[in-house]
């Protein structure tokens, strides 16, 4: 198997041993981060009754939760630059904890508002993005079947929490429930506990290949973080303002980065199609006389088919034939999406739409295991700290808009089948695109080395 | 008995198919006349309805009965609205059942239809309708324009709630073919799971009679033994009663003590027709209730995290000759990577 990559981190990726526990920890908080905002809606039509609001009202919670958990991302990645990721992880549990459990004391929507949506959401950002940072630092030769796995936790969370929140509604009424889901949040916090920190531990190796930042990160040895600055910015130690002193946390010169540009555009444009069909799934199979609990049941297929796509996906990525045009594997991915979108319309019976949940599954579980790996292949594990920061804020307003958009077209159609139609088609696009720009980015990047290996053949010589 | 007989009182007769025409509109009226005259003139009159085979409101005939009749005699002077039709088409030697709601005294005009094998030579079925177990009406029925078709019609003025309940028609074929009409209030839901609510917070119980409008909400406490009615005016800081949408009623309790758990009950009336119940129970728990999950959860993480950093620091402490070994191992592995780090990176996109 080729080695692959930007082995910039300084230090070889152990590729196993304590980093199984570390994905077994990324799973935990990245399942917390993406299934607690779903299984969160079981408590809606109560609060509705509790606080006498309509349904748009409510539903603020989701969308505030979510852009908290994306927008939260620079945040983040300024957090683990500086700290590391267990610190934030652990920060983050607390803070998920202290949200929950003030939302159970809430007197009012707006207080609601703050203590579910603002603080939790936070929360859950400081645990997802340190989670996929940290496979990054551990694993490299594993990587895309440790990100696999990793994902994987989502839909095994959303299994368990979804009926646990129902079983905890029954016994505890919602203020009890949110006590209780507080604690269990908490678990994060184990969860960060097991992200040791790894890195180039001492400064006088890291010295040796000229990293000036090193030197204020040399206070902090546990950190683990090569953090690569800005080209040419901080060469001059002293020369630092506030700008530069930003960019080292955060590095803002991802813009000019050919392989992260043309992922964020590819990915905006996917995630406007990404959820939505999930979301309208269940009315979708109830608007067409099927019964409550086959059409959650089709949830359930698409959860079940799901979980195992993950790993699997990620087992398919590494393999040596796959992982070096990973790209492709990825928009291929997408573009499978779009295309179960688009045939989803002709299934008008059970049987169809429990197939269609089946392929859905399927592609919604590789789409999501290659997320972050394909981000990290493009930009490097050191640089990923901070690009998935910017990713996140940047996916936050398409991810927002999507259902909505989807929901505005069933309104005015009053059918769900031009809803599956743009989501499908904006996602072949979007799988398009990605294919064609990556493409041209291998080509590029091939010519790119080539020209290097040029020049530094003739400098050995001298 | 015979058409000699009735001829002799003719005005009386005509003015009693008079009266009859107009029982046609609905009104039990003529069976108030009825009674008041003589047998003679019931069996004529009876006589004539055959011939005429229209419908009339048939009461159970006797004369215990003659208050009672009056008296729905003089409420039914008011104008009524036209008779709702419910029909039930049967196959022959089965039973089919039709769900009727009311919610306001109505006048229901119910027939039977059946659809019977073209090789029945008969000339008239007879059909029985029957309310409840009693009999209301006897009826022999001819066959109606459609070739196989034979229906019967029964109509009945739903005043209270005496009067609902199960309507039945028979056709007395060689085996029975039956038509129930159920007529009964709509039924109310309420909730199957209890409310969990907890001590100084407050609750909102929700019941609804579907598409249905009642007349009006009554909710109910148990008290003791006893059924107490809640009256919202008498205690405004503790129940808050709303009806904003007749079809929905909200009860809300506000500050809730233990006391207050236990069930409740929400009564739709229905005007003259009775009443439908549905019920909500209500659990009041203390804050200590789910504190006590959520501090063993609590307790569970501190344990696994000071678990982890223990055995951390056991690992460390078991190495510290091996790690110095191992990071200079690392130093060097590092400076030959980092003259073929360039080369490296391209062996990636050799390598397809």
């Amino acid at each position: 198997m080729s080695p692959p990559c930007n082995t910039d981190l300084g230090y070889i990726p152990p590729d196993g041993g304590w980093g199984w526990a570390v994905v077994f920890g990324a799973s935990i908080s990245v399942g917390f981060a993406y299934a607690f905002p779903k299984a969160f809606t079981i408590y809606y039509k109560e609060l509705q009754a509790a606080y006498n609001i309509s349904y748009g009202q409510i539903a603020w919670i989701s969308s505030i939760m979510c852009a908290t958990t994306y927008g939260g991302g620079p945040i983040s990645s300024v957090l683990v630059s500086r700290f590391g990721s267990r610190p934030v992880v652990i920060f983050g549990g607390l803070l998920c904890g202290i949200g929950m459990v003030s939302a159970a004391f809430c007197t009012s929507i707006f207080q609601l508002y703050i203590c579910a949506g603002l603080i939790t959401g936070l929360g859950l950002a400081f645990n997802l993005q340190p989670s996929v940072i940290i496979i990054g630092k551990y694993f490299l030769k594993r990587r895309p079947l440790a990100n696999g796995l990793a994902m994987a936790g989502s839909p095994v969370m959303l299994f368990i929490l979804a009926p646990l929140n129902q079983l905890l509604f029954d016994n505890f009424g919602w203020r009890g429930s949110f006590l209780i889901l507080g604690g269990i949040l908490m678990n994060c916090c184990v969860a960060g506990a097991l992200f040791r920190p790894i890195g180039a531990a001492t400064g006088p190796t890291k010295s040796q290949k000229e990293k000036p930042a090193i030197e204020t990160l040399e206070e902090q040895p546990e950190t683990g973080t090569a953090e690569l600055p800005g080209p040419g910015k901080e060469e001059e130690e002293k020369d630092r303002d506030c700008c530069e002193n930003f960019n080292k946390y955060l590095d803002l010169s991802l813009f000019k980065h050919r392989g992260f540009l043309i992922y964020l555009v590819g990915n905006m444009l996917m995630f406007l199609g990404f959820f939505a069909p999930l979301v309208f799934l269940a009315p979708y199979a109830k608007s067409l006389e099927i019964d409550e609990y086959s059409a959650a049941f089709l949830l359930s297929i698409l959860a079940i088919v799901d979980m195992v796509a993950r790993p699997a996906t990620g087992l398919i990525a590494n393999s040596r034939w796959v992982r070096p045009k990973i790209q492709y594997f990825f928009s291929f991915s997408i573009i499978f999406n779009g295309v179960c979108h688009l045939l989803c319309p002709l299934a008008t019976s059970y049987s169809g739409l429990a197939v269609y949940s089946g392929f859905f599954g399927l592609a919604f579980g590789m789409v999501c295991a290659m997320l972050f790996e394909t981000l990290m292949d493009l930009v490097g594990a050191s640089r990923f700290t901070s690009a998935v920061g910017l990713v996140t804020i940047m996916e936050c307003c398409t991810i927002l808009l999507g259902p909505p958009i989807g929901g505005t077209l069933i309104d005015a159609f009053g059918d769900y089948k031009y809803m599956f139609i743009k989501c499908g088609i904006v996602m072949v696009l979007a799988g398009l695109f990605l294919f064609i720009m990556n493409y041209y980015n291998y080509r590029k990047l091939a010519k790119e080395e080539k020209r290097k290996k040029h020049d530094v053949a003739p400098k050995d010589r001298q | 008995m015979s058409f000699s007989q009735a001829r002799s009182i003719p005005p009386l007769l005509l003015l009693l198919v008079a009266l009859l025409r107009l029982s046609d509109a609905g009104t039990p009226a003529p069976t108030a006349t009825v009674e008041n005259t003589s047998q003679q003139t019931t069996d004529s009159i009876s006589k004539s309805k055959e011939l005429e085979s229209t419908t009339f409101s048939p009461g159970p005939s006797g004369p215990s009965k003659t208050t009672e009749d009056a008296k729905q005699q003089t409420e039914a002077k008011t104008p009524d609205l036209e008779a709702v039709k419910y029909n039930i088409t049967i196959k022959e030697f089965s039973t089919v059942v039709k769900n009727i709601t009311l919610v306001e005294p109505t006048t229901l005009e119910l027939s039977c239809s059946v659809d019977i094998n073209p090789s029945l030579d008969k000339a008239t079925i007879e059909v029985m309708w029957r309310m409840g177990n009693t009999t209301v009406k006897d009826d022999n029925v001819t066959k109606g324009e459609h070739q196989n078709i034979w229906s019967s019609q029964y109509t009945v003025h739903i005043k209270n709630r005496d009067q609902l309940g199960t309507y039945t028609c028979v056709f007395k074929t060689k085996e029975k073919s039956e038509g129930r009409f159920d007529v009964r209030v709509p039924e109310v839901g309420g909730k199957s799971k209890s409310l969990v609510s907890y001590e100084g917070d407050s609750v909102v119980m929700t019941c609804n009679s579907g598409k249905y409008v009642p007349f009006d909400w009554v909710w109910y406490t148990m008290n003791g033994s006893e059924q107490a009615v809640i009256n919202d005016t008498l205690r405004p800081e503790k129940y808050h009663v709303s009806k904003k949408n007749l079809n929905i009623t909200k009860l809300k309790v506000l500050n809730l003590t233990e006391k207050d758990g236990g069930v409740y009950w929400c009564e739709a009336v229905f005007l003259q027709l009775g009443e439908s119940r549905g019920n909500a129970s209500l659990k009041v728990l203390t804050y200590l209730v789910p504190l006590k999950p959520f501090l063993a959860i609590a307790a569970e993480v501190i344990i696994l995290v000071a678990i982890i950093f223990i055995y951390e620091i056991y690992t460390k402490k078991k190495e510290p000759q091996a790690e110095g070994e191992k990071e200079f191992e690392q130093t060097e592995q590092l400076k030959s990577e980092d003259s073929n780090g360039v080369e490296n990176s391209t062996t990636r996109h050799r390598k397809v």
